[in-house]
């Protein structure tokens, strides 16, 4: 009776105090686009950072929202930051969350996952499942995934003169590389 | 017994804080990261003013390289005009102009106004940005220099007239500082030089001193002002200070700027020395600025 009572605090204590293996990256791509009847956007940042706790699971990622580069005019982007995102108010975008399938790291090969998290562009959230691909290599985690993002959903208005030039579905695309910390 | 449970329960509220608190440390730990970069990093305030004109004269702001701007600007005749003068609608004065971006500091531009038949011609040259992180500049700073040619018909061909003659200089330093997201101010201490006056007492060289801002009203539009003070020893007799306040619109690739002012020229000697109406007497003209910018030369890919 006593020992069925303590083998979940046991276990928690132990799970609790297991040093975490934390994966980082620093450099991670992202990369995203808008396809309108008029206008085909682009634009990239190789700033994305990211960790994931592999002994719970858990990721987390965030990517500042000037460093993204490319449009198809210096003041396109001035306007994506001044107008669209606003970016000196909200200036990050995260996702971070649990990764739903239970993955066994220590063997390499390639899994498809489904992140579960909060992402958070424009100052709002949005619970979210994103498939990703995961890579196993054995020092490292390799992440690629493609989604996308409606503007409506973060509360990014499309003015009506921009209408066919702008698209409310973003897609967007990362890939990054992280090894343990 | 009840003790042990009790103990049991606490233990197990705790670790499962500990696991929480755990949780969240993968984000703050991205959060201490960034922040530690960016002390290494110089971050350039940007946009301090939404075009390279506050009103009539120059703002901080350059083209980036590669970038030509059309600019067409309108100012009517004086409102008080009433009713007959359709509120000075019937009076135009334009002013079109292109602008280029050459490097990320230098801009120059070309233009020519109905108002007298002017030429005119500047460079501006920005040679400090405000930034933060690694450096920590709180103003950036600006020389604009224009030369500006009336082409109007000699009021006395029979003496002798000289092509110089009809040539005036501005020379301006821009002090400006973005104060938060939405406001921004600059100082603009401006020389005007005339090679030659109309009158034997006129001064050859007005010095003036600019004022101006701007406060955003949501993130496409914005209220602006300017002013330019003249010390009164460098002034010409009878003219005013220019006084103007106007609207930033921002559509796709255009800006538009809406505004009233009391000078009815485009180029720094017409508004800044030869301002003649008044606000107070109801000499306000309503003028506006269209600019238009195309990409002549994409930056080349890293």
């Amino acid at each position: 009776m006593k020992l069925i009572q303590f083998i979940p605090v046991v276990w928690l204590i132990c799970t609790s105090f297991v040093q975490p293996v934390i994966y980082t990256s620093n450099n991670g791509v992202v990369n995203f686009r808008s396809e309108a009847p008029f206008e085909l956007i682009n634009a990239s940042s190789k700033e994305l950072k990211g960790a994931i706790d592999l002994s719970k699971n858990n990721f987390a990622f965030r990517i500042r929202i000037r460093s993204f580069e490319g449009f198809n005019s210096p003041l396109q982007k001035e306007h994506f930051n001044e107008n669209y995102m606003q970016s000196e108010q909200f200036p990050e975008a995260s996702f971070s969350g649990k990764i739903i399938e239970t993955i066994d790291y220590s063997s390499k090969g390639k899994y498809t996952i489904r992140a579960k998290g909060k992402l958070t562009i424009h100052g709002v959230d949005q619970e979210r499942i994103i498939k990703s691909e995961i890579e196993v290599t054995g020092n490292s985690i390799r992440i690629s995934s493609n989604f996308s993002i409606m503007l409506s959903d973060h509360n990014i208005p499309i003015p009506r003169v921009v209408k066919e030039k702008l698209a409310n579905e973003i897609l967007v695309s990362i890939n990054t590389e992280l090894f343990a910390k | 017994m009840l003790q042990r449970k009790l103990f049991i329960a606490v233990i197990c509220s705790c670790s499962y804080l500990f696991i929480q608190a755990q949780d969240i440390d993968l984000n703050k730990m991205l959060e201490e990261e960034q922040k530690k970069e960016d002390k290494d990093k110089i971050k350039y305030t940007e946009a301090t003013f939404k075009t390279t004109r506050l009103i009539n004269g120059h703002s901080i702001e350059n083209l980036a390289p590669g970038i030509m701007d059309l600019k067409i600007s309108h100012r009517f005749g004086t409102v008080n005009g009433g009713a007959y003068e359709f509120f000075g609608l019937d009076n135009a004065s334009m002013r079109m102009g292109l602008d280029f971006g050459i490097t990320p500091h230098l801009m120059l531009g070309v233009g020519r106004s109905t108002y007298q038949k002017q030429y005119d011609l500047f460079v501006k040259y920005k040679f400090l940005r405000q930034s933060t992180g690694k450096r920590n500049m709180p103003i950036s700073l600006a020389v604009m220099s224009a030369v500006m040619a009336t082409t109007l018909k000699w009021t006395d061909p029979n003496r002798p007239n000289y092509f110089s003659s009809r040539l005036q200089y501005a020379h301006q330093l821009i002090v400006a500082r973005k104060l938060s997201e939405s406001t921004s101010i600059q100082i603009m201490p401006t020389l005007v030089h005339y090679n030659l006056v109309t009158n034997a007492a006129d001064p050859n060289d007005i010095i003036a001193i600019g004022i101006g801002g701007r406060q955003k009203i949501t993130p496409r539009v914005s209220i602006n002002i300017e002013y330019y003070y003249q010390l009164p020893a460098y002034q010409i007799p009878n003219t005013a200070n220019s006084l103007s306040v106007g609207f930033d619109i921002e559509t796709g690739g255009h800006v538009f700027q809406l505004h009233f002012s009391n000078s009815r020229g485009m180029t720094e000697r017409t508004f800044i020395s030869e301002t003649a109406g008044k606000w107070s007497k109801g000499d306000i003209l309503f003028g506006f600025n269209i600019s238009r910018v195309f990409t002549i030369k994409k930056p080349r890919k890293k």
